[in-house]
């Protein structure tokens, strides 16, 4: 079976499901915005939903991060987590499972990353398509992330009264073969799923002006620009936007003792390349002096670097930086304004 | 390792409120622990007994007196370490406020006609009149922050105060931000390592930690402006706490 079908009356029960296999979670209100947490009572769940403050990244890169417990005396080092738990992501766009892909290629690469593996060896990622525009901050359809393109066990799709899902793994096409009411997808949805895609074309337009390689282009000829200038001057250097971004990974690794002062933990955290100090080496030297600096290497980061190194654009297009940046910073807007400058 | 003698606590308080030491005696069970590695010696919230004999003196409070400037001095002469802790020690914190007017006029306005009987001088943070070796920021103080200061002082190891805004500390916290909530929030230029305690709480950042070594300052007036306050209330935000930090702070934001 590669396509299946969910009429929306079963969804609560199929949710009810999920919840049993593994630790689940799902995008839920807060405030006025929404976050992945874990799912108690599953009507707490939104499917409808603009991107979450933090994307699930934080589920397979934690905030901070055990690695290492040990001893100073007798001298001594264990695994801090033996044992890693199963658990589901459920209703997460497509955008933020292109970002998982892009994670995916940065700790596979030798030396590979045993402790991101070992959290994602225990992911199921179920995906839900987004027919609309979450809001106008998104750039997903530029980075061709609008429309699933892998890296998923289970894709949904609102076509009406059910849910189209691809199947797209083994462990996915367990989660649907074992419960009854989750039938193969007859002909005719299948029909009404290829509308629906055709009416989402006209719907998402690429949000650059210039096609994704052209915009490549420019930042190879855009390192000395007025646009990172004016950046510098409106950025705060809060690290809000690197925080939000399903592709940073950027960390810190630190030691903290108990107060018996004889063991401890090693931990990564966090960290930022929008932080003050961040390329400051011993002596007191800063390789990349001013939040204009700065601002232009975390685009750099997601246009240039990665492309001409892994062959892939490390920007998702689900807004996120722009949505959270106080100091009105846009994706869309930087980007536009580099390429008329640099491209005839 | 526990035969030798443990290194002797003590507290003292300068003009502040005391409450960064009240925090201290509220680490409960994590207080009892610590008295397993240390002796405190003179703490009046929570012993009697005040000795004179002490290795590592935590400071509460800004210098406000002539007679602090000497009985501070005294201190830092006895103590082989000193530890600043909470706002008013290590950037002068609500205190400063008195240097926003001459000493006359604030003498004059909270004394009245008994002014000219009172000795104040211009707030000042502890390490502008000794050298501090521990700096712990806050009002009040964090206490997970205050413990790891204590692991680092007993390890003697120095503690690095973050040099980044609590913003940073606040994303990964995963609050909804003040600003999308339409309030003014310091977050932005505001020294982290308090885990953006008041933020996770529905509070919004004061700035009691004292500002980022390199503040966004044009950057953080235009959010604050853009949200809709004037400069005079963008000062007001930016000093509360942060009025007594001296040149850098003047040639940064006025």
């Amino acid at each position: 079976m590669k396509y299946a079908s969910l009429k929306k009356t079963n969804l609560n029960n199929w949710l009810e499901y999920l919840k049993k296999k593994a630790k689940f979670y799902a995008p839920r209100k807060k405030e006025n915005l929404f976050v992945f947490r874990p799912v108690k009572d599953v009507a707490d769940i939104c499917l409808e939903y603009i991107p979450t403050i933090l994307p699930p990244k934080k589920y397979y890169f934690p905030q901070k991060e055990r690695l290492l417990r040990f001893r100073a005396q007798p001298f001594k080092t264990a695994k801090a987590i033996d044992k890693f738990e199963e658990f589901i992501l459920f209703g997460v766009h497509t955008c933020d499972i292109a970002g998982i892909q892009c994670m995916d290629v940065v700790f596979r690469d030798g030396p590979e990353d045993p402790n991101y593996l070992n959290r994602k060896d225990m992911m199921t990622i179920i995906g839900i398509e987004c027919l609309k525009y979450c809001d106008k901050y998104a750039n997903c359809a530029s980075m061709g992330n609008h429309i699933p393109r892998g890296g998923y066990d289970l894709m949904m799709v609102d076509i009406g009264d059910e849910f189209i899902i691809h199947i797209n793994s083994e462990k996915g096409e367990k989660l649907v073969k074992e419960v009854d009411f989750i039938k193969e997808a007859t002909e005719s949805e299948m029909v009404t799923l290829g509308r629906i895609r055709e009416e989402k074309n006209e719907i998402f337009k690429e949000e650059f002006y210039a096609s994704l390689p052209k915009v490549y282009e420019s930042f190879d000829k855009s390192f000395v620009s007025e646009v990172w200038k004016d950046l510098g001057k409106k950025c705060v250097g809060c690290g809000n936007c690197t925080a939000v971004c399903p592709t940073c990974y950027c960390f810190d690794v630190s030691d903290e003792m108990e107060l018996n002062l004889n063991d401890g933990l090693r931990y990564r955290i966090w960290n930022s390349c929008q932080m003050d100090d961040f390329a400051k080496v011993a002596g007191g030297e800063d390789f990349r002096k001013g939040r204009e600096s700065r601002q232009r290497h975390r685009y750099y980061r997601k246009f240039k670097y990665p492309v001409d190194k892994f062959n892939r654009y490390f920007c998702t297009g689900c807004g996120r930086c722009t949505r959270t940046c106080m100091a009105g910073i846009s994706l869309i807007d930087t980007v536009n304004a580099l390429t008329p400058v640099s491209i005839d | 390792m526990k035969k030798q003698s443990k290194p002797r606590l003590a507290f003292f308080d300068f003009t502040d409120c005391e409450g960064c030491q009240l925090q201290f005696a509220n680490l409960g069970g994590t207080l009892l622990e610590l008295l397993e590695l240390v002796d405190i010696v003179n703490f009046r919230e929570i012993i009697s007994e005040a000795a004179e004999d002490y290795d590592i003196a935590f400071i509460e409070g800004s210098i406000t007196t002539d007679n602090d400037v000497l009985r501070i001095k005294k201190i830092r002469d006895k103590a082989k370490v000193l530890v600043a802790l909470g706002s008013c020690a290590t950037i002068g914190g609500v205190n400063g406020i008195k240097n926003r007017s001459s000493l006359e006029l604030a003498k004059k306005i909270v004394y009245g006609d008994k002014a000219s009987t009172i000795n104040t001088i211009k707030t000042m943070p502890v390490h502008e009149v000794v050298s501090v070796d521990y700096t712990i920021n806050g009002c009040p103080v964090y206490l997970p922050e205050v413990v790891s200061v204590v692991k680092c002082l007993l390890m003697g190891k120095p503690y690095v105060v973050p040099n980044y805004p609590v913003c940073s500390e606040c994303k990964m916290n995963e609050n909804v931000c003040r600003y999308e909530k339409d309030q003014e929030c310091m977050g932005t230029v505001t020294r982290a390592g308090c885990n953006s305690w008041c933020i996770n709480n529905g509070n919004r950042c004061y700035g009691c930690r004292g500002l980022v070594d390199n503040p966004a300052a044009d950057a953080q007036k235009d959010i604050l402006s853009k949200y809709g306050l004037k400069l005079e209330d963008v000062l007001k935000h930016f000093t509360l706490y942060n009025d007594s930090m001296g040149e850098k702070y003047d040639q940064e934001f006025k």
